[in-house]
């Protein structure tokens, strides 16, 4: 049975009262995580009914050259010429995307995340953006974290506003979330001391927003932070979206992806990573104090789709997508595999007892599946790395 | 008239039924089987008949069935139902029956619970429990051999009659039952024109049955024409409706609200048991409050909730039911190892990548040396037990298991939960013993429990397509039955997810929670879905993490006799496994070493101690390590 304290932040939610940092704390340490799951999926389901989302995104990388240090990342290698470093010329980038993709059946979106790299040019990312734009035109381009961003522009001498203005001409339609990490100063100094501050991370998807580049948010938890560091990252990101709101910003934090530590592979090896409940309770303590973004994300690469899957009931409203290309995850022990076919993804939902939808970066509906399984749901059965016994009794 | 499928009718050999079936031989539009009421109830359920002259308990267990006007009752004594003893029941520790009839040993209980009586019940071929009826057993005889019996007896009571003088009530005993909608008009006029004929001819009924028999008429007709009525009214109704309450009030049956039972078809003479309307009435939310206040769960009742309750209502009811069963605070683990001693195997099971034929190259048997190297490490790292378990290799004989299950008893001192009841009736067929001759000897080798794997999904129909030479989902229950009845405790599982349907899961739940209604033999249940991978020669069916919290917490509200549900975070992965322990799980299942089925499908999820009870720290409890009868071994934190 939930705790009273419980109770009163559900007559509080129902109530369509905002929730304040010690309502967050008591949701992470509420016994009862059920409720707090049933709490979230009520707040869920008024938004989105029973519709859960999915897109078929294309994943590139063009550089895993950087110049931060950040204790969590298994992916960053310090410098050019270094073993296992490896950046691509604007042809070779094009290429890499072009061996990835069916060109009978293209993904809706290409989303580009790379290292901090200290010897390219500027122009390198306005031709590579001018580049996809030719050759992929009806893949969005969803490029760049803040933490990019705020590296341009203190690396070529340029304001943020700029370099967001340049990269826009040259073709960048929307942000991704990520850099995000933990923005508690006490946190954000021992996990990635070198990289953009919460502010600067804050100010960039601000003036995004002003320019009309729809942007997403994230949270990397499960490591060293506490429940109170989380509370403080979710009520600054509603903060920033409350003020893009209330400036009127063309633009808006779309959607936010709580995103599973691991550990394997990086200098927190001895930090075990969240269990599972702590991955569903996550995402839904995040439903409920996130009020003014409209979509969560329990995305499937970070958390495994037997999570994510469980997640649609726990205030989650999207899955991710298809994902042709992940290798972040990948060099650290990841736990899910490579890559989901649409009709994994369809199943895995209708699973859930939800409605697949397809849908685009800017959440615009591309297929409205059925609901009732179909046989295109069929199982498809490549690389599944996980869950395959049979007889296991005790 | 247009072509029609026969109508599959299951029919019950017995006498008191045979005015019922009697007219039914020789109709051509009508495919007659006759069978032990157990067998007929199954094959209702089970969809291999479109009606069925089904017992009671059946008809209030299933759900979701239109009965005839037509059945087998008696309104005093009925002679073919009676408690016989040499002692005054008040003395009677045990009673002794044969396996035919569920609603008898009921409607037994009831009576005794009367009675302030509540003794054990084993179970005998009719003719054993009637020889070893003497001190304080007693015998529950069904059937023809009952007939008269009781002047043989110091004490004797005639059920039927008991019921009557408590409740002035008539006793229901079976009656022909259809799922609801199934079948309509004429097929239904049918039934009742030959019970029409088949009452009339009783007494000649009764006259050729005691002839063929080489018996004396007069008592068969007395019997069959006087004691036995086949037309079911209003005060047969009740009765049954009395026999729900009374059955419920000692959680032998499902709660039937008494509208339940009402007439749908006066014009066809059908009632509806169970029935829609009552059951709209009950929402999902009444009859999980039902089941989190102790009641028990009919097959439809079941089925309504697995399809339709919330998954937090279902885990939240689950969660509440596992709180009062065990320590609410805890969860339990326990330190073994999986050692498969062979991978030989005849059965060949389109769902399994382990097994090879006997013959073919890569099939191999542990040597003691091998099996020596792992049960060291197992004692070593703390461990209190092996799951011992193989395939059916013709090579290996009931000695060979005698003498391994000795040598590692003396050599290691661990616990054996050992051969699962697959392996046990293949040892007996190639011996040429019964099941008790191989678990007696194997038990008095050193064997400890009995592991419940190979149950698949009972149901017989997903059975012969899953694993076509396995057993039969009787058998497998016979195994367990006979094991329990020694003293042995098994655990049970279900691997779902093939061909299964919903209906099959809930009546794979139904089946273990009825034997364990009889035995108590049961530790824990352990569910998990089918597992996809190379060599494997079935696809999946119904899957997802979300069907597997489901249906783990819809096995904890069915399981209301089980105390243990454990879940399977070796199929699962942990953090599901973590889950699961808020969807009705309390144990956590082993901390295992070695498990070469997983492996060779593909996966191997391991996981030491701290891990496992950091796991169940952070779904909210402590932890204890315990043994295979789940008593803890540490203390719990």
């Amino acid at each position: 049975m939930a705790t009273a304290r419980f109770q009163e932040i559900a007559a509080k939610v129902r109530g369509g009262e905002r929730l304040g940092f010690d309502d967050g704390l008591a949701l992470f340490e509420e016994p009862d995580f059920l409720s707090v799951g049933a709490l979230a999926n009520e707040v869920r389901e008024r938004l989105h009914g029973d519709r859960a989302y999915y897109n078929r995104n294309v994943r590139l990388e063009v550089t895993n050259v950087c110049v931060a240090s950040c204790m969590f990342c298994s992916f960053a290698k310090l410098e050019e010429g270094m073993p296992g470093a490896r950046t691509l010329s604007v042809p070779q980038a094009i290429d890499s995307l072009r061996a990835k993709v069916d060109p009978s059946a293209l993904p809706t979106e290409v989303h580009m995340v790379n290292g901090l790299h200290p010897g390219l040019a500027f122009t390198y990312y306005e031709e590579l953006l001018s580049a996809l734009r030719e050759a992929f035109p009806t893949l969005h381009r969803k490029c760049f974290t803040a933490v990019e961003i705020d590296f341009f522009a203190k690396h070529y001498g340029m304001t943020t506003r700029v370099v967001l203005e340049r990269l826009r001409a040259a073709g960048l339609e929307s942000m991704p979330g990520g850099g995000a990490e933990i923005f508690h100063p006490e946190v954000r100094r021992k996990l990635c001391a070198d990289k953009a501050t919460a502010e600067e991370w804050a100010a960039i998807h601000g003036e995004a927003h002003e320019l009309g580049i729809f942007t997403n948010a994230t949270m990397l938890y499960g490591h060293i932070e506490t429940f109170a560091h989380r509370v403080d990252h979710l009520l600054r990101l509603r903060a920033l979206q409350q003020e893009s709101i209330a400036q009127g910003r063309p633009a808006r934090l779309q959607a936010f992806i709580p995103l599973a530590f691991h550990p394997e592979g990086n200098d927190l090896r001895r930090v075990p990573g969240p269990t599972g409940v702590d991955d569903l309770r996550t995402l839904a303590v995040s439903r409920l104090m996130l009020d003014n973004v409209e979509h969560l994300k329990a995305y499937w690469v970070a958390s495994t789709p037997k999570i994510a899957q469980v997640g649609l009931a726990f205030g989650a409203d999207d899955v991710d997508g298809t994902i042709v290309s992940e290798t972040i995850y990948g060099s650290a022990g990841k736990r899910a595999p490579e890559g989901l076919a649409v009709d994994e993804l369809v199943r895995m939902i209708r699973e859930a007892g939800r409605t697949p939808i397809e849908r685009d970066t800017l959440y615009r509906v591309i297929t409205e599946h059925p609901r009732a399984a179909a046989p295109e749901a069929s199982f498809r059965l490549k690389d599944r790395r996980e869950g395959r016994h049979l007889e296991v009794v005790s | 008239m247009t072509a029609v499928e026969p109508l599959r009718i299951a029919g019950v050999g017995y006498l008191n039924a045979a005015p019922l079936v009697h007219g039914l031989a020789g109709d051509p539009g009508v495919e007659l089987t006759l069978a032990s009421p157990r067998e007929v109830a199954r094959r209702l359920a089970e969809d291999e008949a479109d009606c069925a002259l089904i017992p009671v308990a059946a008809v209030l267990e299933q759900g979701g069935l239109e009965i005839l006007d037509l059945g087998v009752s008696a309104d005093g004594p009925v002679r073919s139902v009676v408690l016989v003893a040499a002692r005054p029941f008040d003395e009677i520790r045990t009673v002794l029956l044969d396996a035919s009839s569920r609603t008898s040993v009921v409607l037994a209980r009831v009576v005794l619970s009367w009675m302030g009586l509540s003794p054990r019940f084993l179970r005998r071929e009719a003719a054993q429990a009637i020889a070893e009826v003497g001190g304080d057993v007693a015998a529950l005889v069904i059937g023809d051999p009952a007939i008269d019996l009781a002047e043989r007896f110091a004490h004797s009571i005639d059920l039927a009659a008991a019921w009557r003088a408590k409740t002035g009530l008539p006793f229901v005993f079976a009656v022909w039952a259809v799922r609801r909608g199934a079948v309509r008009g004429e097929l239904i006029e049918r039934l009742y024109r030959a019970a029409d004929e088949g009452i009339s001819a009783a007494s000649a009924i009764a006259t050729s049955y005691a002839e063929a028999k080489g018996e004396r008429p007069d008592r068969f007709v007395s019997y069959l024409t006087r004691n036995i009525r086949h037309r079911l009214g209003a005060r047969e109704r009740e009765g049954l409706l009395r026999f729900a309450e009374e059955a419920s009030k000692l959680g032998l049956l499902p709660d039937v609200p008494r509208e339940a039972l009402f007439p749908v078809d006066p014009g066809l003479g059908l009632t509806n048991a169970d029935g829609p309307r009552a059951r709209r009435a009950a929402s999902v939310d009444a009859l999980l409050d039902r089941v989190v206040d102790g009641g028990r769960l009919s097959f439809e009742d079941a089925l309504h909730i697995y399809r339709e309750a919330d998954l937090f209502a279902l885990g939240m009811a689950a969660d509440v039911v596992r709180r009062r069963k065990v320590r609410a605070d805890v969860v339990t683990y326990i330190v073994d190892r999986n050692v498969n001693y062979t991978n030989v195997c005849t059965t060949s099971c389109r769902f399994c990548a382990f097994y090879r034929p006997p013959g073919h190259d890569d099939g191999w048997t542990l040597s003691r040396e091998e099996l020596g190297t792992k049960l060291r490490e197992v004692v070593g790292a703390g461990g209190v037990q092996i799951l011992l378990q193989g395939g059916l290799n013709p090579a290996l004989r009931l000695e060979w298991y005698e003498e391994l299950f000795r040598w590692i008893k003396s050599t290691y001192g661990l616990g054996l939960h050992a051969l699962s009841p697959e392996e046990i009736l293949y040892i007996g067929q190639l011996e040429g013993l019964s099941t008790e001759v191989v678990l007696a000897r194997l038990r008095a080798a050193g064997l400890d429990s009995v592991p419940g794997g190979g149950a698949e999904i009972l149901v017989d129909r997903v059975r012969r397509q899953i694993a076509k030479a396995k057993c039969t989902s009787d058998e497998w229950l016979g195994v367990m039955r006979a094991a329990h009845h020694m003293g042995l405790r098994s655990s049970a599982t279900m691997m779902y997810g093939t061909v299964d349907r919903d209906v099959d899961r809930v009546l794979h739940l139904l089946k273990l929670r009825e034997l364990q209604d009889e035995t108590g033999g049961f530790t824990a249940f352990f569910c998990w879905d089918f597992q996809y991978e190379q060599g494997t020669r079935i696809a999946p069916g119904d899957h997802g993490t979300v069907l597997y919290l489901r249906t783990q917490a819809l096995a904890r509200l069915v399981l209301d006799n089980f105390d243990h549900v454990g879940s399977s975070w070796v199929t699962q992965g942990p953090a599901v496994g973590q889950i699961a322990l808020r969807f009705g799980a309390d144990d956590w299942g082993s901390v295992m070493f070695e498990e070469n089925v997983v492996s060779s499908a593909g996966t191997t999820f391991r996981t030491t101690a701290p891990l496992i009870e950091r796991q169940i720290h952070e779904a909210g409890f402590k932890h204890a390590r315990r043994d295979v009868r789940y008593a803890y071994l540490t203390e719990p934190t």
